[in-house]
């Protein structure tokens, strides 16, 4: 077979920009020479609407409605991390049936997560059909959000300092068994299966190789850690709420390549589920919030101190650093986003080297979310 | 833009019992519907993620015609799904611009019209109204995919059907 | 290894103010010129994974207060190094070389944000703002409520005029 010999070396950028089928809301531009990548370097800024100086001027109360657009496809995780953060500097103790609430809101939520990952991953690569699926059955969990905080997507800040707003209603355990059993499970089957179809084991089989030391000095956490080898996870290294009580496990990888994420993805989501039916067969009766902040006018003041609180949120590890001076409103927040890390420096040093059609591949492997990077 | 307005004396969507235009209660198919509409595939901030159930399987737009396309010259409406960055709006009038006409902009949730719960932010877009013609608003925060339907029903409806013959 | 055996391996060689908060988290302050000794020390006992840069601003001092959050994995204790550095010139030597890429960016942002120079990061151009023209946005003496109601917002609008009497 013939083949041709260049005249000419010929470098270009490209760009792999914001109105892009294969990417949301981010750019990355490229520096290729024929379909080589040489160098990569990332464009956020596209939502940034600066987060962290509107919370400067809002009570906590109000915070708490705020903090749930953060990152839009995981609000209860970010409520939940700066109700952890106000109640550490306020110094109080929520009741046991509002952290039992929380688990189970932050289990839920994780598998939302992790479905509108596969969705999109499906439809960056070209399979129309996972990304039809898992769009349909996230749906499911959007209901019982319905019915539980009132809203679809934004609940309004139901997990506040204090504990959550409202109870759950009545009949509501027998609901998500319902769901969990007869749908979740069909769901978790389905992609497993999904995920030894010739076609996919392919195209993320070595692609992306990420190996442990790179990943730690870069910044990676959550499942693109995991995959590398290194079990951790802050549920069980550093526990907040009642996740000591749980009986679960941490799945991991070996290789470090895009495959061996996507296989933690669906482990995790089957530990997910059976930490939700755990909680509700334990929840114990009580009050659902702390009784002094029952009422919202008596918040008042914040003592001065400093808090940090960190969670295993779906994409990895959240954290938010506040700091009070005895005024009603924080005098600093901030806030660490995982795909923060996982964007920019991690992003850059997998593109070197690969060819321009396995971007996608790669890039929704390590579930993006520009709302939090940017913040 | 004189040829896509037009008051709706009479609906294009006829439904049994005359009443409304409501296309999602009523199981009569669509008559005499002109064309199908294309949206553009730019899917931005928080909206985005009540337009995916939009797209996919629970309330399937591709029923009416409707997919995401990729190029601006294939696309008819734009849907600005939330608020807007100085940085994003400026690439958002590149695609307005090569966007061929009739075109039609719908502007999803509170943001786009008073500058909604990020109105102290240094760095959002306050009135969308000041930087691209629209021509729908939808309330919600994020507005619910019955209301997006709503409004796409809405606009099907103000499609002049003598477009097509008046250019040839 | 627990927390007061991690004090007590820092005290007996850095003079530092230490305290224990509660189970698995430690605070240090330091002086700006013991950085760099104290945090080699600490990456060799085990702390690899940066957590996050922040920068608090103390308007009345007149003092930056940098804090770094580092976790280890063999260890499973978060400590927290803080050090003060004077508002007028803020120049500080970047961690870069101890910690890698996730001290770079975290440096960027923070020198967008704030203005502090970090000596020896090897890029610090701007991240998220484009074509910004005005002070570092997240400094005490830039007002955003004030600066959005002059630049974008019209006080004669009734929907509006809310926004010129909020305080806060």
């Amino acid at each position: 077979m013939e083949t041709f010999t260049p005249l000419y070396d010929t470098y270009y950028n490209l760009y792999f920009g914001p109105a892009h089928c294969g990417s949301g809301n981010f750019g990355v531009k490229l520096r290729v020479r024929g379909e080589k990548i040489i160098d990569a370097r990332a464009d956020p800024g596209y939502l940034h609407r600066g987060f962290e100086k509107l919370m400067e001027y809002r009570v906590p109360i109000q915070n708490a409605v705020l903090s749930d657009r953060l990152c839009v496809l995981e609000p209860l995780s970010w409520n939940l991390v700066h109700a952890e953060a106000v109640e550490e500097i306020m110094g109080i103790e929520i009741p046991e049936r509002a952290s039992y609430i929380r688990v189970i809101m932050a289990e839920l939520t994780r598998i939302q997560s992790h479905l509108i990952w596969f969705a999109a991953f499906s439809m960056g690569t070209g399979f129309d059909a996972g990304f039809k699926l898992a769009i349909g059955y996230r749906d499911y969990i959007l209901d019982i959000f319905e019915r539980i905080t009132g809203a679809r997507v934004y609940p309004a800040g139901y997990i506040c300092p204090g504990g959550v707003r409202r109870d759950i209603p009545e009949n509501i355990s027998r609901k998500i068994l319902d769901t969990l059993d007869y749908r979740e499970e069909e769901m978790i089957e389905l992609f497993h299966d999904l995920l030894y179809n010739p076609i996919i084991i392919e195209r993320t089989r070595g692609v992306g190789v990420l190996k442990l030391k790179d990943a730690v000095r870069l910044g990676a956490t959550g499942p693109v850690l995991r995959a590398c080898g290194l079990k951790a996870d802050v549920r069980k290294d550093d526990p907040y709420e009642v996740y000591g009580e749980f009986d679960f496990e941490i799945p991991t990888g070996r290789k470090g390549d895009a495959l061996s994420r996507l296989k933690v993805g669906v482990e995790e989501m089957k530990e997910s589920v059976n930490i939700v039916k755990q909680a509700l067969e334990k929840m114990p009766p009580g009050d659902y919030i702390h009784p002094n902040l029952k009422r919202i006018n008596l918040w008042k003041k914040m003592p001065p101190g400093e808090s940090y609180a960190r969670i295993e949120a779906a994409r990895g590890e959240a954290c938010c650093y506040m700091v009070s001076d005895g005024h009603p409103q924080p005098y600093r927040v901030k806030f660490r986003g995982p795909s923060f890390l996982h964007m920019i420096p991690v992003l850059e040093f997998l593109l070197k080297g690969t060819e321009v059609a396995d971007v996608p591949a790669i890039y929704w492997s390590l579930n993006p979310c520009p709302a939090d990077m940017d913040r | 833009m004189p040829y896509v307005m037009r008051k709706p004396t009479e609906s294009i969507i006829e439904t049994p019992s005359g009443e409304g235009d409501d296309i999602m209660g009523e199981k009569e198919p669509l008559k005499k519907l002109i064309r199908a509409i294309w949206v553009f595939n730019w899917f931005n901030s928080c909206g985005f993620t009540e337009l995916l159930p939009v797209v996919a399987s629970r309330w399937d737009m591709e029923r009416f015609g409707m997919i995401p396309v990729g190029s601006p010259r294939h696309a008819d409406v734009l849907i600005i799904a939330g608020y807007q960055t100085f940085k994003s709006i400026k690439r958002a009038q590149r695609i307005y611009e090569q966007m061929p006409d009739p075109k039609v902009v719908l502007a999803l949730g509170s943001c786009t019209m008073t500058g909604g719960m990020y109105w102290d932010s240094y760095n959002t877009v306050k009135r969308l109204d000041d930087y691209l013609p629209v021509t729908m608003y939808v309330p919600g925060c994020p507005p619910r995919p019955e209301a997006i339907f709503e409004a796409v029903g809405k606009l099907i409806e103000m499609i002049d059907p003598k477009f097509l013959e008046k250019k040839r | 290894m627990e927390e007061n055996e991690l004090l007590e391996k820092i005290l007996a060689n850095f003079t530092v103010d230490a305290r224990v908060q509660r189970k698995r988290r430690v605070w240090l302050s330091v002086d700006k010129d013991n950085l760099l000794g104290i945090c080699n020390f600490v990456k060799q006992l085990g702390f690899d994974h940066l957590s996050a840069i922040s920068v608090t601003d103390w308007l009345n001092e007149g003092k930056f207060e940098l804090t770094y959050h580092v976790w280890s994995y063999t260890h499973k204790i978060l400590l927290t190094i803080k050090t003060k550095i004077p508002r007028d010139t803020p120049l500080i030597p970047s961690v870069f070389p101890i910690w890698g890429e996730s001290a770079q960016i975290h440096e960027r942002e923070m020198h967008e944000m704030f203005g502090v120079k970090f000596g020896g990061n090897p890029d610090l151009s701007p991240l998220f703002l484009e074509d910004w023209e005005g002070p570092p946005p997240f400094r005490k003496d830039f007002d955003t409520r004030k600066y959005v109601c002059e630049k974008y917002y019209r006080e004669e609008d009734e929907r509006e005029r809310v926004y010129f009497l909020s305080k806060m």
